[in-house]
């Protein structure tokens, strides 16, 4: 049994070619007979997931703010103490075999110039801090925030290290500050080299595909030259196509909160931060294809969140019957509301706790959507 | 009289996974094996390197299943970008997707893959215990009903758009099962063919002949390995008012 999080999103694109196939036609895909555009779940995703938005939500949490943690790696290591006892709890057991200064002091400046610079370095330059004695080399020239969950993350690894275990520098790469922690608990990782550092993603995005039946329309293009005098020949320099069209789109997603909160080391402040930027993003970010020439960016018009345990489903089913209607959008809204309702009915489902954003009604609104979904479920 | 637990599998799309090599990453027209018994382990809980439990599923159960609706082809181009990660001094390794999009240019190259999909596919899945099931098959309802993880229909991005409708019915044979339990949607189709496909495994009384057997490549061996060995699946059809 896990807790769901599963959003209903109706999306209005104007003229646009979101997302091309080979051809540079836009995708589609055949529902209930009819031919329907298409934006596919990796292009949403990748969308999503690269978008300044989300990465801002999670930019601006705060965990403890400090120069010193190097010292704090060190302190851990020398003394056997788990460094999140050391860091919030002020003190702790040494629960811990303990490294030798030395040691000690040589595995911190490696987590210290990991944090800095994001890689390890070796050759010269690692070559000289590990000769520098004392404090001066462990501590980071900035002050940086560090959230628990790095801080279990790091203190993960200090166990092993305290173990006798061997942790290759690859281990050490692969560790995750906050931000980059929380792209990973999202929309997962695939590692070919270091299969144990997969992580299988808790965000489950479908493909959206409009609600009514859609003919890819065709753009004949020209291309002036310029530079052509017309003496000899008064034609263009170039002709083409471009293909578009416009839809209104239903997209799903599921979150699994469970495996996100697994993902994130149980940090429910972290989890709530990823949520509400997941959702934000979700509702204004669209893909990139062809925005140069279409200018097609929309904001989401509806959103249903609905939280609950039971098997997640999509509402596509309410569109399998195209929508043919003069207020696309309003009959669209009221579909989902009918087919939520008969699913719960004729499946004698308990009904989930829901909120509804609707720009069409003017009701609802995105601070308390994002509240809704990241609050405590 | 046999146990049959009874669930339907609906979604716009749906891939169920043939044997694949290169870039193109074709689809069966029906599920897997793999799939349902991936399904029920999802729902379970069960991760993927509990080869054990995962083995114990794999023994545990028999599936057939009737196609209610093929649904139709569709072939997704799917470009990925995949950033060089270096030999030797420069190798790196990427921590996330942002920083591997966030490589230079010059380092990044796109792999092209196509894969197929099933759209508006729907099938109604009956399942029967073998001697020694790791659960009973009235425990698995509430699994299916409340999952661990979230179900799809064979890629990530293919997620089920009707409940499972998990039930138990009694039935001496697979044709009387299917008898009891109707198609979950009315077709939209104007034409439906007269006949349905029903396929089942080895060990399952299906209680109507077969018109042939073929060989498919989706016995779950090792999940770690992505091996999967051959199995016999039968083939056969019921006459749509039957259904």
């Amino acid at each position: 049994m896990s807790e769901f999080i599963q959003l209903h999103m109706l999306v209005s694109y104007p003229p646009s070619n979101l997302n091309r196939d080979d051809l540079g036609r836009p995708k589609t895909a055949m529902m209930g007979e009819k031919q329907r555009l298409r934006i596919s779940s990796q292009s949403l995703k990748r969308a999503w997931r690269t978008s300044d938005i989300f990465s801002r939500y999670v930019g601006e949490y705060i965990g403890v703010r400090t120069r010193q943690l190097g010292s704090f790696i060190q302190n851990s290591l020398e003394s056997g103490k788990p460094l999140t006892d050391l860091i919030f709890n002020e003190g702790g057991n040494a629960s811990r075999k303990t490294l030798s200064p030395k040691d000690a002091t040589t595995w911190a400046v490696k987590f210290v110039t990991l944090m800095k610079k994001g890689k390890i370095s070796t050759g010269k330059e690692g070559e000289e801090k590990k000769e520098k004695e004392g404090d001066s080399a462990v501590s980071i020239d900035q002050l940086m925030h560090i959230s628990p969950q790095e801080v279990a993350c790091i203190d993960g690894l200090l166990a092993r290290i305290a173990q006798g275990e061997k942790v290759s520098d690859e281990d050490l790469e692969v560790f995750s500050p906050a931000q980059t922690a929380v792209d990973i608990a999202m929309f997962g990782r695939m590692l070919a080299s270091t299969p144990q550092y997969n992580v299988e993603a808790a965000v489950q995005v479908a493909h959206a595909i409009t609600v009514h039946p859609v003919t890819v329309e065709d753009d004949y293009f020209t291309a002036v030259d310029d530079l052509n005098r017309k003496e000899e020949d008064s034609g263009a320099g170039h002709l083409g196509e471009t293909e578009f069209a416009a839809g209104v789109f239903y997209q799903y997603v599921c979150i699994n909160y469970s495996l996100l909160l697994e993902n994130l080391q149980g940090d429910r402040n972290l989890a709530a931060k990823s949520l509400e930027g997941f959702v934000e993003a979700a509702c204004t970010v669209p893909p990139t294809g062809k925005q140069n020439s279409f200018a097609s960016r929309a904001y989401a018009s509806y959103v249903l969140a609905e939280k609950g345990i039971q098997q997640p489903r999509s509402l596509s089913v309410a569109f399998l019957n195209t929508m043919n209607s003069e207020d696309m959008l309003k009959s669209s809204i009221q579909k989902i509301h009918e087919t939520k309702k008969n699913f719960d009915k004729v499946y004698d489902l308990a009904p989930t706790q829901v909120y509804e954003m609707n720009v069409t009604s003017g009701t609802g609104s995105l601070k308390e959507l994002q509240k809704f979904v990241a609050g405590p479920v | 009289m046999t146990e049959w637990l009874v669930f339907q599998l609906y979604g716009p799309l749906a891939s169920w996974g043939d044997i694949a090599i290169g870039e193109y990453r074709p689809s069966c027209d029906r599920p897997t094996r793999s799939a349902v018994i991936g399904l029920i382990a999802a729902a379970l809980g069960v991760r993927y390197d509990q080869q054990d439990e995962l083995d114990a599923i794999t023994r545990g159960y028999r599936i057939a299943y009737r196609m209610d609706d093929e649904g139709m082809v569709m072939r997704d181009y799917h470009t990925t970008h995949v950033p060089a990660s270096g030999t030797g001094r420069n190798r790196h390794i990427f921590a996330t997707r942002r920083d591997e999009l966030m490589a230079p240019e010059k380092d990044i190259s796109t792999v092209l893959s196509s894969r197929d999909y099933r759209c508006d596919a729907s099938v109604t899945v009956f399942v029967t215990a073998t001697e020694n099931p790791p659960y009973l098959l009235r425990d698995l309802i509430e699994v299916l009903k409340n999952p661990v993880f979230v179900l799809y229909l064979g890629r990530k991005s293919c997620p089920l758009a009707l409940p499972l409708n998990p039930r138990i019915i009694n039935a001496d044979s697979l044709a009387d099962a299917c008898a009891q339990i109707p198609p979950p949607l009315f077709s939209l189709k104007k034409h439906l063919p007269s006949q349905v496909r029903i396929f089942w495994e080895e060990g399952i009384n299906a209680g109507l002949s077969e018109l042939h057997a073929v060989i498919r490549r989706d016995e779950p061996m090792s999940r770690k390995r992505r091996q999967f060995a051959n199995r016999v699946e039968h083939v056969g059809f019921l006459m749509r008012e039957r259904v």
